[in-house]
């Protein structure tokens, strides 16, 4: 606004001016635009959705706001933020969170930040970040043998935390709030994982049990539970004693009744969610609907899952390296969940349509806008014969070959019918969109061990149990016994053996993190399934009935930032940003406790990260961006010091300033 | 839906008890008698008035999730806009004035004062002998809702305590949560400008006010409670005070407009709507208007 009304100014004075001189110099100065406040907006999901990624967007934009910089927050829904920033790029910077609970390999890294994903929409670099060393690291650490790898992942990660394409803030546990009178083993895994609910385990006894629970299956939790529960969060607006008192007033005689597992109806395990994606989209390959895929996961099988830090054959009866670059899989008996049978062709397809899935209808392959780097590592599927797949897949590594093991595979009877261009009543809305990736792929045809029942959009889903599927097949005592454990069939654990525990599995939306543990201490949920803020955790100890488990997740929050966009584009200025980034203070405030602050992204896997790399315990400080400030308070002088070196300016009132771009 | 059927049920049994308490103090057992043989002429007089607040009702719950839809794709998003403009004042009021016992007044002005705020007003009306204000607040009401559904469609922004929610807390869901099961089922979190909690009870605030020579009870009643809602929605974080204003400004149109569109009856009170009004409002050719115009 400033600098227009500058130039009609200027425009009358150069009306007003006579001489020719006068003309051109009036002309010089009005042709130049005036620069202004810098202006960032983080783009984020609102509280009820997830109770950590606006807290941490608000306190950037607060520091940001300290320094100069017009920063603002603004709130968009799981779908539509997903869809602004994977989809379109429209942003500057935006917080969420890393789509894998389970810890992963480091060649998960490879879709995240190599430029060749930096035109591509999707979960492959969103970032718009490009940096040939980087590129280099990423090639080379597909290809290197096991003892280089190390070296090349170290230089990868040194890199990548000085250049910050984005921020790592932590590492947080997923955090559940459950009930066990129903069923047990929610510590095994990570219970947002798709192993993590096949691992659970019927309790002896409860309604309905037909025996053969395993029962009290409470193995290895590495997780705290229950009791130990931070200070209340509230900040004492809701006095507890008083609360109870108080409420029992407000409270009606009427008592909530659970309809808690009717006698003779089907097992169900009830799980309660803020993400209403899973109620309206079934599309695996959709970025935009997906989280971290756990229910996709059951509806669509895998060749190969990692259990824990092994990769064990799943969809696939066994693999083996035939020649260099060349792996023979072999697949185990399957059929698809409308009955068809599952095939090497079906197998052969998917890799062919995750690269492209207008199956070389369109001019360029249009990729799919997730599963990037593993898909990018087969080069070609062949179907053999029925059962037998012979993937080749270059110098890749066998990590990354194990990762490219573990994609969707999708029924070629169902996707084939979209590899068209997507439509809009009858009109082509973009050559590089098929219908395959708009598709809500209603009544999803899966192999997996969940098939889908029915939903109510933005409400609740249902699916049940496959009686088909591979799990339900496997003889449940082949471990215990003296059979050779050579045969592959036995590679399975004991804890997915004739799995899931239940007949159906519910999913049901409710309005916020405190609400869904509300559900469970009510007896209407066995489980919460999405993130629990510092709201919601305390009341976990407080109701009866309900446990906090807590597991490790790999699923780090960052920050991320838009490279195309000036100052964003400029890696000295990210740096600024990062150590504007409180991460310790965001532990203790935004996740009350419950999670890890770190700068690399690989820090969930620790053997990876080399010592300089490694969170400053003692201090309290990130290795590389230190926070400039000190007790949550920005050093706003330091900060302008850093920018003014790195060539930025100020207005005499302390505006950082910028050229519009 | 068994939680949600235990909120209700709670809701309508408080809301009932209250509508008797000041059914029988504000408008007195004989005029209530009266109500009750007024009930059904007046429904039929002002079955237009009715029979369009219902559509908006239904086209509000039915169509709901369709314009949301509209509005996810093409509406403004204006959360960033709202929390620029000003900024932490919902904070402030939470930080200075929060505590235990105001909580608990304020989710109950909230929840049920809010709900009696509304059905009130059709008791009290029906007692009087002409049904003109009966109809002014059924139009008013059904134009707070169109106008409202219209602006929700427009504008897409979350409420405070999705923004800021280390500084504003969600007051009413942590003290109860059960009420976001009842709140998501009549609105969606994207919905909280203009705020309808305080259009709604502004209105009936400003009719409380016309009738203050029939019902003086009721008007030292409706003020300071309607005033409690609007102070709520904003100490409980649910709303921007950005919607407290459009809420309010929405308010004052829709009663200057409903009484434009319904002319006051004839002193026969038969309510065909041919007699000449009364001298205290403006003469108009205009009869029986239909209220959608």
């Amino acid at each position: 606004m400033g600098e227009i009304s500058r130039r009609r100014a200027l425009a009358g004075i150069g009306l007003a001016a006579t001489s020719a001189g006068c003309v051109g110099r009036v002309q010089n100065i009005a042709g130049r635009e005036g620069p202004s406040q810098l202006e960032l907006t983080i783009r984020t999901t609102p509280a009820d959705e997830d109770p950590h990624a606006v807290r941490i967007a608000r306190s950037l934009a607060e520091n940001l706001d300290a320094v100069g910089v017009d920063a603002r927050v603004d709130t968009l829904g799981g779908a539509d933020l997903r869809r602004a920033v994977l989809l379109n790029h429209d942003f500057d910077l935006y917080v969420d969170q890393f789509a894998g609970v389970l810890p992963f390999d480091p060649d998960a890294l490879y879709a995240l930040v190599h430029s060749q994903f930096a035109a591509e929409t999707g979960r492959q670099n969103p970032f718009g970040f490009t940096d040939l060393g980087v590129d280099d690291r990423l090639d080379a650490q597909r290809t290197a043998t096991p003892a280089e790898r190390t070296d090349v992942v170290a230089a990868l990660q040194r890199t990548l935390c000085e250049q910050q394409p984005f921020t790592v803030v932590g590492f947080p546990d997923a955090l559940a709030a459950v009930r066990a009178d129903t069923f047990v083993g929610w510590e095994t895994n990570p219970p947002l994982s798709a192993l993590g609910l096949l691992a659970l385990d019927r309790v002896v006894g409860a309604p309905g049990d037909g025996g053969d629970g395993k029962g009290d299956s409470e193995t290895g939790s590495d997780g705290n539970e229950g009791s130990d529960a931070p200070d209340d969060p509230d900040g004492g607006l809701i006095d507890d004693s008083l609360d109870d008192s108080l409420k029992d007033s407000f409270d009606d005689p009427l008592e909530d009744t659970p309809i808690d597992g009717s006698d003779d109806g089907p097992i169900t395990l009830q799980l309660a969610t803020t993400d209403e994606r899973i109620t309206e989209n079934w599309n695996p390959i959709a970025a935009e609907y997906r989280r971290h895929g756990t229910f996709t996961s059951l509806l669509y099988d895998r060749l190969a899952v990692r259990d824990g830090g092994t990769v064990i054959p799943w969809l696939a009866r066994d693999w083996e390296r035939t020649d260099p670059g060349v792996y023979r899989v072999t697949l185990r008996d399957a059929r698809w969940h409308d009955g068809e049978p599952l095939t090497a062709d079906d197998v052969a397809f998917t890799y062919a349509f995750l690269r492209d899935t207008s199956m070389g209808n369109a001019e360029t392959a249009v990729p799919t806008p997730q599963y990037r780097g593993r898909s990018s590592v087969v080069e070609s599927a062949t179907a053999v014969d029925d059962a037998t797949v012979r993937l080749t897949v270059g110098d890749a590594g066998r990590a990354a070959v194990e990762r490219a093991l573990q994609l969707p595979i999708l029924p070629e009877h169902v996707w084939r019918e979209r590899t068209g261009a997507a439509t809009i009543a009858g009109f082509d809305l973009d050559a590089e969109t098929t219908a395959a990736i708009v598709a809500t792929n209603d009544d999803p045809v899966g192999s997996g061990p969940l098939r889908f029942v029915e939903s109510t959009p933005g409400e609740s889903v249902t699916f049940e149990r496959n009686p088909d599927h591979f799990l339900d097949r496997l003889d449940p005592d082949a471990n215990g016994s003296s059979a050779p454990t050579t045969d592959p069939a036995n590679r399975i654990p004991d804890a997915y053996r004739n799995k899931p525990a239940f007949d159906r599995l519910a999913v049901e939306v409710v309005g916020s993190d405190v609400a869904a543990v509300e559900r469970v201490a009510n007896g209407y949920a066995d489980g919460t399934a999405s993130n629990l803020g510092p709201d919601a955790v305390p009341r976990i100890a407080r109701e009866s009935g309900t446990r906090l488990v807590s597991t490790r997740s790999a699923a780090f929050y960052y920050v991320g930032y838009n490279a195309r966009r000036a100052p964003l584009s400029n890696p000295r200025f990210r740096g600024i940003v990062a150590s504007l980034v409180d991460k310790s203070r965001l532990v203790d405030d935004a996740f009350a406790g419950y999670a890890r602050a770190a700068s690399s992204p690989l820090a969930a896997s620790p053997a990876w990260v080399p010592e300089e790399l490694r969170w400053d315990e003692e201090r309290e400080r990130d290795p590389v961006y230190p926070f400039r400030g000190d007790d949550g308070e920005v050093d706003v002088g330091a900060v302008r010091d850093a920018l003014r070196d790195a060539g930025y300016r100020f207005a005499g009132t302390g505006e950082l300033l910028a050229r519009d771009p | 839906m068994t939680p949600l059927l235990s909120v209700v049920s709670r809701v309508l049994l408080r809301v009932t008890a209250m509508c008797a308490v000041a059914g029988v103090a504000v408008v007195g057992p004989r005029r209530l008698y009266a109500a009750a043989g007024n009930l059904i002429p007046y429904v039929r007089e002002a079955r237009t008035e009715f029979a369009t607040l219902l559509v908006v009702l239904l086209v509000s719950a039915f169509g709901r999730d369709t314009l949301q839809t509209v509005s996810e794709v093409a509406g403004l998003r204006l959360t960033g806009t709202i929390y620029a403009m000003e900024g932490g004042f919902v904070a402030w009021i939470q930080s200075t004035f929060a505590s235990p016992r105001l909580t608990l007044f304020f989710s109950s002005v909230y929840v049920f004062g809010y709900t009696f705020l509304l059905v009130f007003p059709f008791i009290a009306y029906a007692a009087l002998p002409e049904s003109t204000t009966l109809k002014r607040v059924v139009v008013a009401y059904g134009l707070n809702y169109a106008i409202g559904l219209v602006v929700y469609t427009t504008v897409l922004a979350y409420g405070p305590r999705n923004v800021m929610p280390d500084a504003v807390t969600p007051l009413l869901y942590t003290f109860e949560p059960t009420y976001q099961t009842l709140v998501a089922e009549v609105n969606e979190n994207t919905n909280v400008f203009p705020s309808l909690h305080t259009s709604l009870s502004v209105t009936v605030a400003l009719f409380a006010v016309r009738t203050r020579e029939e019902y003086p009870g009721w008007t030292a009643i409706a003020c300071p409670l309607a005033a409690a809602v609007v102070v709520a929605t904003m100490y409980l974080g649910i709303h921007w005070l950005t919607d407290v204003v459009g809420g309010t400004l929405l308010a004052v149109g829709c009663v200057s407009l409903s009484s434009r569109f319904v002319e006051p009856d004839g002193a026969d009170g038969e309510g065909d709507g041919n007699a000449s009004p009364p001298g205290d409002a403006p003469s108009s050719p205009r009869h029986e208007e239909d209220p959608t115009r």
